[in-house]
C-alpha cells in the first residue's frame, strides 16, 4: 500500500482536531466563550495539590455507630406513632442492635401489632409478656452503615462548600473512607477546616434536672454509690433507668455547675433547626443564633411552654454549652452564648446549618502543601519537560535524519493526543504526573527506534527503500505491541495501588503508552508514506 | 546513517557467567547495606508519623538540623537531604508520639519561631507538612507488596501466552534481578524508601520487560527461520541484531532521566536516580540474564531428553 492510507489520515486529522479542542480549557481557562461548555468538555487539566498547594485529608468513618443512630430514629418514630394511636408506652430502651418497647397492658400490646409489622423487613420482632423487641437484621445494618457514610459525605461536602474555598473535592473511597481536597487552602485555613470536619455537631435541647460542682456529688444525690467502682461503671445505665443523662458543663460554666443531669431524651434536636448564624449577645460578644420553623418551632414551643421556670440545657457534642432559664414559651429562635472568638462562632453556625454527622470521623492522613512548593514544582516540571523534549528531538534528527524528523513530528502529535485526552477527562496533574509525561517522551522514541532499526536491516539485505519501509513497519508491529502492553500492565497496576501523586504518574504513563503506540505505528507510517509514497525509487534518509 | 551494528558479532553468551557473578556481587553489597543500616529507611507513608519538607535559605548540614530540632524538643526520627545539596531541601520525619495529629499546629508555631529567630533556620520555608496515621502505613506496605507481585504474575501470564514458558521464566528472573539491584543501590545509599520508590520499581519492571521482549521477539523470529545453527549461536546473533536498538533506547530514556534528575526538583531527583539505576540493570539483565536463562533451560531439556 503505497499511497498513505486515506482512512488513517482522516482518523489522525479528526483526533488532532479533537485534542486541540480538549486542550482549549486548559490554556484559555476563564477566557473560554460561554457556549463552550454546552458542546465540548470544559474541565481542562486540573492542578494537583502538590502543584497548587492546599490541604488533603483522608477521613475514616466510624460507621459502627450507625446502629445507634438508626435505633434512635426508630425510637422517635415509634413514640410518635404510639402517641397518635393513643397508646401509652411504659419505656423504650435500646441495647446493642435491639430496641425494646414495654407497655402497660396486654391489650396495648395487641394494639401495637400493626406498628410492629411495619418494621418486619428491617428487623426481627419478638414478643414478651408486656413488651416487644425489634432486633435489626444484618442486611439492614450493613445498609445503614453505607447510608451513614453517604450522609457523612453530604454533611462534610456542605460544610466545606460553605467554608467558601474554591473547588473543594469530597470523594468517597471504598467502604469507609472519605477523601477531602481543598486546593489553595492556606495554613491558617487548615486548623479551621479540621475543626469544621471533626465536629459531630449533635445539638440537643434538654431540661436540666440537677447540677453540682463535681461528678461524685451529683451521682450520690441520685442513688449511685460513688465509692463503688462497679456502680460507677454502670452509672450511665442506672441514670438512664431514671430517665436521666449526665453531662459536663463547658470550660466557662459556673464553678458550682460543672456537671449537669438532664432528661435522658431530647425534646428537640439540632435537626429541627432551620437556620443558624453568627450573632452577637447583649455584650456585643460573638454568639450563635438559631431559628426554628414549622415542626421544629412547635416542638420547641412545646418544650419551653411545658417547662417555664426550669432551665434548658443546650448540649453540643455531649457538653452543656449553656443553660438559660426558660422564662417564656419560645418558638422561633434562640442563641448560644459562650466565650466564642469570631471564627469559632462563624464555624459553629456553619456546622449547625449543615447538619450533624450521624457518626464520628477520624483523620487518617493529612497533607498540607504550601503555595511556594507548588510554584517551584510547576517551574521545575515545566523545565524538565522542555529540556527532555528538546534533547530527544535533537537526538532523533541527528541520528535518523529525515526519518528522525518524521519521528519528531509523530512525537509532537503524540504529546498533543496525550495532553488532549488528559485534559478531556479533567485529569489532575501532579509533579510525578509531569515526570510521567517526560518519561513517555523517552519511551515513545523506543517504538520508533525498533521500527527504524528494522528498516535499516531491510535496506542492508538489499530491499528497495519503499519495500524496506513497509517491511520495517510490518515486521516490528507485534514487537512494539508486546513491549508496550507489558509496560501498560505495570502502569495500570500502579494506578490501582497508588494514591494521590503516584496515581497522577500512573495515569499519564498509561495514557502515554496508548497514544505512543498509536503514534509510532500509525502516525509515523502515514507521514512517511505521505513523503515517500509518490516517489518510486528515492532513497530513504535514515 | 550511523550504524552501531558493524558486524561486530560480540560473543555475549560466553560472558554470561561473568555477568552473573558481577550481579551477584552487587546484590550482596545491597543486602549487606540493608543489614548494616538495620533495615530499610522507611518513608513516612509506611510507618506513620509527621513529615515536614523544609527549604532552607542558609546552608546547613544534616546533623545540625537534627541537633536544632532536638533542642527545640522535637527529636526527629530521620533527617534526609533531598535532591542536590544546592536545593537546600530537607525532609524531617517525626514519630506520631512526638508530633501527633493534634499537635501539628503547636509544632508549626514552634517551627515558625525557629524560622523567625536568628539561627540557621532563619528564612526557611515550610514547604509541606504531612501526617500519616498508622493504619494507612500498614495498609500501604501490604498494597505495595501486592502491586509488585501482581506485576510479576501479570507479566508472566502474558509472556506465557505470547512466548513459551522458559521465556516467561527468563523474563521474570531478569525482573527479580533488576529489583534486587535497584533496591541494593537504595539501601547502599540509605535513601528513604517511599511510595515514590515503589512507583519507580514498578516502572523499572515495565522497562525491563519491554527490553527483554524485544530480544525474545527476535530470538523467536530467528528460530522460525533457520534450523542450521545451534541455539547458542542463534541467541548470540539475535542479541547482536537487536544491540543497536537496545543501546539507543537505553540512551534516549537516559537522556530524559538526566533532564529530570538535574531539573526536576528535589523529589523527582530521587525518583530519576532510582530509575537510572533501574534501567541500567534492566538493559543489562535483558542481555545477560534473560537470554542466558533461556539457553540454560534448553540445554537442560536437551540433556535430560
Amino acid at each position: 500500500m503505497r499511497r498513505a492510507s486515506k482512512g488513517w489520515i482522516s482518523v489522525i486529522v479528526v483526533v488532532t482536531f479533537l485534542c486541540l479542542i480538549f486542550l482549549m480549557p486548559t490554556f484559555l481557562g476563564d477566557s473560554l466563550p460561554s457556549w463552550w461548555g454546552k458542546v465540548f468538555p470544559k474541565k481542562g487539566l486540573r492542578l494537583g495539590l502538590d502543584l497548587k498547594g492546599g490541604v488533603y485529608l483522608l477521613l475514616g468513618v466510624e460507621s459502627g455507630n450507625a446502629v445507634d443512630h438508626e435505633l434512635s430514629g426508630i425510637r422517635e418514630s415509634i413514640v410518635a406513632q404510639a402517641k397518635e394511636k393513643g397508646i401509652l408506652l411504659r419505656s423504650v430502651t435500646a441495647d446493642g442492635k435491639s430496641l425494646t418497647v414495654t407497655l402497660f397492658s396486654k391489650s396495648d400490646l395487641k394494639k401495637t401489632k400493626e406498628l410492629r409489622a411495619s418494621y418486619a423487613d428491617i428487623a426481627s420482632i419478638s414478643e414478651g409478656n408486656l413488651s416487644f423487641t425489634l432486633t435489626l437484621n444484618d442486611a439492614f445494618i450493613k445498609q445503614s452503615m453505607r447510608k451513614a457514610i453517604d450522609q457523612v459525605k453530604e454533611v462534610i461536602t456542605n460544610r466545606i462548600d460553605e467554608f467558601g474555598v474554591l473547588e473543594p473535592i469530597v470523594q468517597r473511597l471504598g467502604s469507609d473512607r472519605i477523601l477531602i481536597q481543598v486546593p489553595g487552602a492556606s495554613v491558617s485555613d487548615r486548623q479551621r477546616i479540621i475543626n469544621i470536619i471533626n465536629r459531630t455537631a449533635v445539638l440537643e435541647f434538654k431540661i436540666v434536672r440537677d447540677t453540682a460542682p463535681d461528678k461524685a456529688t451529683l451521682l450520690a444525690k441520685h442513688n449511685i454509690d460513688t465509692t463503688d467502682p462497679a456502680q460507677m461503671a454502670l452509672a450511665k445505665k442506672t441514670l438512664a433507668q431514671q430517665n436521666l443523662a449526665l453531662y459536663p458543663g463547658g470550660d466557662d460554666s459556673r464553678a458550682n455547675e460543672k456537671f449537669f443531669l438532664t432528661d435522658l431524651h431530647a425534646g428537640v434536636t439540632g435537626k429541627y433547626i432551620s437556620d443558624a448564624k453568627l450573632s452577637f449577645d447583649s455584650y456585643g460578644r460573638p454568639a450563635v443564633g438559631f431559628n426554628f420553623k414549622g415542626e421544629g418551632a412547635s416542638k420547641f414551643g412545646k418544650l419551653t411552654g411545658e417547662n417555664i421556670g426550669k432551665r434548658l440545657a443546650i448540649v453540643l457534642d455531649g457538653v452543656v454549652k449553656s443553660a438559660p432559664t426558660i422564662n417564656d414559651r419560645i418558638t422561633a429562635s434562640g442563641i448560644i452564648t459562650r466565650r466564642f472568638t469570631l471564627d469559632e462562632a462563624k464555624d459553629l453556625a456553619l456546622v449547625l446549618r449543615s447538619g450533624a454527622l450521624p457518626v464520628p470521623v477520624k483523620v487518617l492522613e493529612e497533607r498540607s502543601v504550601g503555595p511556594s512548593l507548588g510554584r517551584d514544582s510547576i517551574a521545575q516540571g515545566r523545565l524538565s519537560l522542555i529540556a527532555g523534549g528538546v534533547l530527544v528531538l535533537l537526538f532523533m534528527v541527528f541520528y535518523y535524519r529525515v526519518q528522525g524528523v518524521i519521528a519528531n513530528a509523530a512525537l509532537a502529535l503524540n504529546m498533543l493526543f496525550l495532553m488532549g485526552f488528559l485534559s478531556a477527562f479533567g485529569v489532575t496533574l501532579t509533579l510525578p504526573g509531569i515526570a510521567g509525561l517526560v518519561l513517555t517522551l523517552g519511551m515513545a522514541v523506543d517504538g520508533n527506534v525498533i521500527i527504524f532499526e528494522r528498516i535499516k536491516e531491510e535496506l542492508r539485505i538489499g530491499k528497495t527503500s519503499n519495500a524496506a519501509i513497509d517491511a520495517g513497519y510490518g515486521r516490528s508491529l507485534w514487537t512494539v505491541l508486546d513491549a508496550n502492553i507489558t509496560t501498560l500492565l505495570t502502569a495500570l497496576i500502579l494506578f490501582w495501588f497508588g494514591t494521590g501523586p503516584i496515581k497522577g504518574f500512573a495515569v499519564t504513563l498509561s495514557v502515554g503508552i496508548v497514544s505512543t503506540v498509536f503514534s509510532n505505528v500509525v502516525v509515523a507510517k502515514v507521514i512517511s508514506d505521505f513523503i515517500y509514497g509518490s516517489r518510486k525509487t528515492a532513497s530513504v534518509s535514515i | 546513517m550511523y550504524p552501531i551494528y558493524l558486524d561486530l558479532k560480540i560473543d555475549f553468551v560466553s560472558k554470561m557467567k561473568v555477568a552473573a557473578l558481577i550481579s551477584l556481587a552487587l546484590i550482596l553489597i545491597g543486602i549487606a547495606s540493608l543489614l548494616i543500616h538495620h533495615g530499610p529507611n522507611w518513608g513516612v507513608e509506611f510507618v506513620g508519623g509527621t513529615e515536614v519538607q523544609l527549604k532552607f535559605q542558609k546552608s546547613i548540614e544534616t546533623d545540625v538540623v537534627r541537633k536544632i530540632m532536638e533542642g527545640a524538643r522535637y527529636p526527629a526520627e530521620s533527617v534526609q537531604q533531598l535532591g542536590l545539596p544546592q536545593d537546600k531541601e530537607y525532609l524531617l520525619r517525626f514519630s506520631p508520639d512526638v508530633v501527633g495529629f493534634d499537635k501539628i499546629e503547636l509544632f508549626r508555631s514552634g517551627l515558625n519561631k525557629l524560622i523567625a529567630g536568628n539561627g540557621l533556620f532563619r528564612g526557611a520555608t515550610v514547604q509541606r507538612i504531612d501526617f500519616i496515621g498508622p493504619q494507612i502505613g500498614k495498609e500501604l506496605i501490604r498494597k505495595a507488596f501486592f502491586a509488585i507481585i501482581l506485576g510479576w504474575i501479570g507479566i508472566m501470564l502474558y509472556l506465557m501466552i505470547r512466548f513459551e514458558f522458559s521465556f516467561a521464566l527468563g523474563a521474570v528472573i531478569a525482573i527479580i534481578h533488576d529489583i534486587l539491584i535497584t533496591l541494593g543501590a537504595i539501601f547502599f545509599l540509605d535513601k528513604e524508601f517511599t511510595l515514590v520508590v515503589v512507583a519507580a520499581l514498578l516502572t523499572v519492571i515495565g522497562y525491563s520487560v519491554n527490553d527483554t521482549i524485544v530480544i525474545f521477539d527476535r530470538i523467536r523470529e530467528n528460530l522460525g527461520k533457520t534450523q542450521k545453527i545451534g541455539f547458542r549461536e542463534l541467541v548470540s546473533e539475535s542479541l547482536n541484531q537487536t544491540l543497536s536498538r537496545t543501546i539507543l533506547t537505553y540512551f534516549t530514556v537516559l537522556l530524559v532521566l538526566i533532564a529530570l534528575f538535574l531539573l526536576g526538583g528535589a523529589v523527582i531527583h530521587d525518583f530519576a536516580f532510582t530509575l537510572m539505576v533501574g534501567i541500567t540493570a534492566g538493559t543489562y539483565s535483558s542481555i545477560f540474564m534473560a537470554s542466558a536463562f533461556v539457553i540454560y533451560w534448553r540445554d537442560k531439556r536437551a540433556s535430560s531428553a
